[in-house]
């Protein structure tokens, strides 16, 4: 570590943008001060990689409608809590008398639909590659049982075409460590046949100064474009094949809104037709909600590494941990909330 | 008397003087507790701390102790925090219609050891009964007085730069018990129990070292974190934590990785956040890992004159970060 | 994006592992990984073995990843 982290803090050379994707790293990387150890010239910027800060605020509106209208039981992860929706968050809704439940796995929702038989349990499946195989699981599962309370209200969404949106946001990208478990590597290789650079990086603050090192050096040296997998105890080039199969048995991609960068074609996975029975917004048939979010909110140009937060005229002021306006805030892996919480001068 | 409370043991009559007499008086017997409306206290002089706390937990058993233990702690521990040693107790307790008399005798009889612990009488208190889903099956209060002695103060607003910052032991245990006993996310930890334990000893101790200590806190609701905050506030200085030396459970530190936790923002139930010069500090440790409820006891920090009002972290890199401000429901985070 | 956790599998029981961080323990879904034996260590995403992984330095060593 001690020669990556000399690596990193001596680099002389032109200005660089590194993107981190993803929120835990973007928590990570402020919680280890590893910000502070760069020189000058090396940026790292926040990108996409917070599921909560990219869901927009008309999926709180729909899971709110659930719980409040159709009287159904959410469970969600604690991430979503207290994102703002259009009037209000879950947090809110649960003050007035819905029933939000917090749970660690989509197994739990489905162990709580078969526990309680007598109420709607409805999932809030949000997350990328890696979250969505648990989703598929409890939906897999729910078929085979034929429960008829269970549901997922799906936001899921997939990076492959996020990096080609955000391609000229950075120099080069620290990809997200989890993801790459799933998915593998072989899409870094081609990203790096168009000329994209990066590299996968885990979270220790070892493997974080060693994946920065390898971007720093390929620069120095020249070396660009490149990819290199330098989080190699865990993630394998072929990824997860099994969660892959299970992902494409339950799920089909279809295109999804991104706060901040708008739809993404094929970029959102969605129930297949055959599990429509367990799809709430069919189950329940739902409308479509468009969600109104603070206008000047700036989540969506952090989100592209446009702008730093500290560049919004809502941070700090009207938009804190403790009043969120913008999702970018209110999740603990969102850049402004780790700007907030972390960035302090001192 | 019968198996569970009910509505006629809060009414006043012949069954409340029963559950009183059978339960209460039973467990907290000593000779300033008598059959009149008020205590009536022997002459206390010099100064004294007196304070107040209301107690609800769920679950109302957990390891490591259950509500009545706790609702001594809390209020023994905020007159130790002021430097005073408690001296009288009360106690008012809503209980909700139906709940187990055997629970209830536990309960006093948990109050009745941890006030003894603590070297404190319970001399007064009360009970309603409230009917079914009026109350979260048992709610307690607890009020009591301590004697300060001469010499002695602490106060938040006392820390001064150079001053060294200890915790008298490992942090964020009863916080995650709690977690663990609800049971919401089914993990389990064999070795976690609550730290919930009465801290007056653990004071006397520590002034048996020194007077000269500026802050004591009990790390209570928000952790350890919190009250790092608040002192920094309050004195208008910064403090300096090293990340390293913060004494954390391994069980505890299991739970918050899967839930992607802090344990400095968990309750603790019997740790205290002490701030004293930094001449004094090793000795303050080595005096309290002696006492079994003090045994990870540690200097984690200093405080200083940079950055009033800011906690900051020296991590396991030797970098420094900003200790995250404290905010609202703990939420786990998982995507 | 994904909190993570390294754990070592104590048991194994019809697609459900054991799993033990640093003493923290739960059952989670083993059904994505082959081969799965106690004694292996795992990542661990919101209830699921995700893969199989080479232990880190200090073993089973929380990362809040």
């Amino acid at each position: 570590m001690n020669n990556a982290r000399e690596i990193v803090t001596s680099y002389r050379g032109r200005p660089l943008r590194i993107m981190e994707v993803c929120g835990t790293h973007t928590h990570e990387i402020f919680k280890l001060g590893i910000r502070n150890l760069l020189p000058e010239n090396v940026k790292l910027v926040s990108g996409p990689g917070c599921p909560v800060c990219v869901t927009g605020a008309g999926f709180i509106d729909e899971a709110l409608l659930l719980a409040l209208e159709h009287q159904a039981v959410i469970c969600t992860f604690g991430d979503l809590v207290r994102v703002p929706g259009s009037e209000k968050s879950l947090a809110q809704a649960r003050a007035l008398g819905a029933d939000i439940r917090i749970v660690y796995s989509p197994l739990d929702a489905l162990a709580l639909a078969e526990k309680e038989p007598d109420k709607q349990i409805v999932f809030l499946s949000v997350g990328f590659e890696t979250t969505v195989p648990g989703s598929c699981l409890a939906v897999r599962k729910a078929a085979e049982k034929n429960l008829e309370n269970f549901s997922i209200l799906g936001a899921n969404k997939t990076m492959p075409q996020a990096y080609h949106a955000l391609k000229n946001s950075a120099d080069a990208f620290l990809f997200p460590g989890h993801v790459s478990v799933i998915s593998g590597t072989e899409i870094y290789e081609n990203l790096c046949r168009q000329g994209v650079s990066g590299v996968v990086c885990g979270f220790t603050a070892d493997e974080i100064l060693t994946a920065l090192a390898e971007i720093i050096s390929a620069f120095s040296e020249n070396r660009t474009p490149f990819f290199k997998n330098c989080y190699p105890r865990v993630v394998r080039p072929e990824g997860n094949p099994a969660a892959r199969k299970l992902t494409q048995e339950v799920m089909d991609s279809c295109d999804a809104e991104w706060r901040g960068l708008g739809v993404i074609p094929g970029s959102g996975l969605c129930l297949r037709p055959e599990y429509a029975l367990w799809d709430a917004r069919k189950k329940f048939d739902l409308p479509a909600i468009p969600g109104r979010s603070n206008p000047a909110c700036r989540c969506g140009t952090v989100l592209r590494g446009d702008c730093t937060p500290a560049d919004c005229p809502l941070f700090g002021k009207l938009c804190t941990p403790e009043h969120p306006v913008g999702a970018c805030m209110v999740s603990g892996e969102g850049a402004c909330s780790a700007f907030y919480q972390y960035g302090g001068e001192f | 008397m019968s198996d569970t409370v009910t509505l006629a043991h809060g009414a006043g009559g012949t069954q409340t003087a029963e559950l009183i007499d059978r339960v209460f008086k039973a467990h907290f017997s000593n000779p300033d507790l008598t059959g009149d409306d008020a205590a009536v206290l022997p002459e206390i002089r010099g100064k004294l701390a007196f304070t107040t706390d209301g107690f609800i937990v769920s679950p109302f058993e957990f390891p490591g102790g259950n509500i009545g233990k706790l609702s001594i702690c809390g209020t023994v521990n905020d007159l130790a925090c002021m430097g005073a040693k408690p001296e009288y107790l009360t106690c008012a307790f809503v209980i909700e219609e139906g709940f187990p008399m055997e629970k209830l005798e536990e309960i006093a009889r948990s109050m009745a050891k941890t006030a003894r612990t603590a070297g404190c009488r319970i001399v007064a208190g009360d009970t309603k009964v409230a009917g079914r889903g009026q109350v979260d099956k048992i709610f307690i209060t607890t009020t009591g007085i301590g004697r300060i002695p001469e010499n002695i103060r602490t106060s938040g607003t006392l820390a001064r730069p150079g001053d060294a910052v200890i915790v008298t032991g490992d942090v964020g245990r009863h916080g995650c018990t709690i977690l663990l006993a609800r049971n919401e996310f089914g993990i389990e930890a064999e070795g976690v129990t609550s730290d919930c334990a009465p801290l007056a000893h653990a004071v006397e101790t520590m002034f048996g070292v020194t007077s000269d200590i500026h802050v004591i806190r009990d790390a209570t609701r928000g952790g350890a974190g919190t009250v790092m905050y608040e002192v920094a506030s309050q004195s208008n200085v910064g403090i300096r934590l090293n990340a390293d030396d913060i004494p954390v459970d391994d069980g505890v530190r299991g739970v918050c990785g899967m839930l992607g936790l802090e344990p400095l923002y968990l309750a603790c139930e019997g740790r205290l956040v002490v701030i004293a010069p930094k001449e004094h500090a090793e000795n303050i440790v080595t005096a309290l890992r002696k006492l079994p409820e003090c045994a990870h006891a540690a200097i984690i920090g200093e405080v200083t004159a940079d950055h009033p009002g800011k906690v900051v972290m020296t991590t396991s890199i030797g970098t420094q970060t900003m200790l995250p401000r404290p905010g609202g429901e703990l939420l786990p985070r998982i995507c | 994006m994904c909190v993570g956790l390294s754990a070592k599998v104590l048991s194994i029981d019809n697609g459900t592992a054991l799993i033990d961080a640093t003493g923290a323990k739960r059952a989670v879904s083993a059904e994505l990984l082959d081969d799965l034996e106690p004694g292996d260590y795992v990542m661990v995403h919101a209830g699921i073995a995700i893969a199989k992984i080479t232990p880190p330095g200090d073993a089973g060593d929380a990362e809040n990843e």
